[in-house]
């Protein structure tokens, strides 16, 4: 009885039709939670920062050196692309496509990292009282870092782009005229771009940015990838590509959720 | 089972959920964390038989899918399944061997997560096999295997009011040969 059970509530979690229900418990359940969760987080992370930092004393040290060095040089280049990004933005709205810049977006803080081994998922502290919705891109360490795919009262789960179940449409190449699809391939795992002719005109580093074809699931414009390498097999009806985020999946303490719906 | 012996696992089921969401993701192993969910219906079908440790399961999985990003209902089919066949799988097993708990956390923590992630991908998560199950089984065998006691003792205390439990009875005289 328990397994027709189970059986039962995975059928109405699955079913687009039925999901809004089991969504609807797991979101009283998690404003219920989240502030326990919370009160224990504040109470043990101080203990784990503590060890963590004496442990790694050194490499903190060398690593806030090397962020300083980083800050210095990111300005420097913000100065000098002030024009271009303000000529860029004019095209694109000329265009009538949304540009990341123009849109707004809300700042969340990480809660928890990869909360199941088997998903790539982060849960964020901000939720739908805070404008967050299902669908909505999200970015930050310097590209696009997923996808909201559950949203509850005050927090959301975010899929990552490296989750095997994660797909970005992309473009690149001159003029962004070539197309594909990045998929994610699961933790510690190199990312693929699919849906590329044979002997596409691609670059080792080339980035790759999310497309600006109808329909897209993201905004144009967000760095997703970098071709990281490339060959075409006798045969075969595509390009083998692999591709590494161009953001920096591991520091995601603060992320930022781009107020943009897919269209429907 | 009784109210009162509900009314304690809720309470136990709350803690773990809570030690699972907040001091077990910051133990991480190759990106792994142990998970202790599957140490419940385990534990409670070793003290109390099958269909205890079936409604363990159930319950538990139920509780964790509440937190989980996995397909809703999928931890407590898998929990109620382990709590079943562990109990069954012991029944013959002499419950004051000092290896029962270990073995058996490991044997069906390891099993869980295999199914829990096939399961997963028959229900169309398909990433749910794209892991690196030697690293996990390795991190759950381990974790599993050092709290295995610590849960055993908080499940005995929430199953200490029950009438049909199978080795409470032997275990509270034989107690000091177990833990």
């Amino acid at each position: 009885m328990l397994v027709v059970l189970s059986l039962s509530i995975i059928s109405l979690d699955l079913n687009s039709r039925t999901h809004g229900i089991t969504s609807g418990v797991k979101s009283v359940a998690n404003s219920v939670f989240s502030p326990l969760r919370g009160a224990v987080d504040d109470v043990i992370d101080p203990i784990g920062d503590f060890f963590a930092g004496a442990v790694h004393y050194g490499a903190l040290q060398s690593e806030n050196q090397k962020l300083a060095a980083t800050v210095g040089q990111l300005r420097q280049e913000q100065a000098e692309k002030g024009f271009e990004q303000s000529q860029l933005r004019n095209v694109m709205a000329l265009q009538n496509l949304p540009f990341l810049n123009a849109l707004s977006t809300v700042t969340a803080q990480t809660q928890e990292i990869y909360t199941s081994n088997f998903t790539m998922t982060i849960t964020i502290d901000k939720g739908r009282a805070d404008g967050v919705d299902v669908g909505m891109p999200v970015v930050g360490a310097g590209g696009l870092v997923g996808q909201v795919i559950q949203s509850f009262h005050h927090t959301a789960v975010v899929q990552l782009i490296t989750d095997g179940q994660s797909k970005v449409g992309v473009s690149f190449g001159q003029g962004m005229s070539l197309t594909g699809t990045v998929d994610g391939q699961g933790p510690d795992s190199s990312m693929t771009a699919d849906l590329i002719a044979p002997h596409a005109a691609l670059t080792k580093g080339e980035k790759m940015y999310t497309s600006s074809l109808d329909a897209a699931a993201f905004p144009p414009g967000i760095p997703v990838a970098r071709v990281k390498s490339f060959h075409s097999s006798a045969g075969a009806s595509q390009e083998t590509v692999n591709v590494t985020p161009i953001a920096n999946l591991t520091q995601l303490a603060y992320v930022d959720v781009v107020v943009w719906e897919p269209p429907a | 089972m009784s109210a009162r012996a509900t009314l304690r696992l809720a309470l136990v089921v709350l803690l773990l959920l809570v030690l699972q969401s907040t001091v077990m993701l910051s133990i991480r192993f190759e990106g792994i964390h142990p998970d202790i969910v599957w140490l419940l219906p385990i534990t409670a079908a070793l003290l109390a038989g099958p269909e205890t440790g079936a409604i363990v399961g159930f319950w538990s999985g139920l509780a964790f899918d509440l937190v989980l990003p996995t397909p809703f209902g999928l931890s407590a089919l898998v929990g109620s399944l382990l709590g079943f066949s562990m109990g069954v799988a012991t029944a013959a097993v002499d419950s004051r061997a000092v290896w029962l708990r270990p073995v058996a956390a490991v044997v069906g923590s390891v099993a869980a997560d295999m199914l829990f992630a096939v399961l997963g991908a028959i229900f169309g998560q398909q990433q749910m096999v794209q892991i690196d199950f030697f690293s996990l089984f390795l991190v759950v065998a381990v974790s599993s295997a050092l709290l295995v006691l610590p849960v055993n003792r908080l499940v005995r205390w929430a199953l200490s009011t029950e009438g049909n439990r199978r080795s409470l009875v032997s275990a509270s005289s034989t107690e000091s040969g177990r833990w």
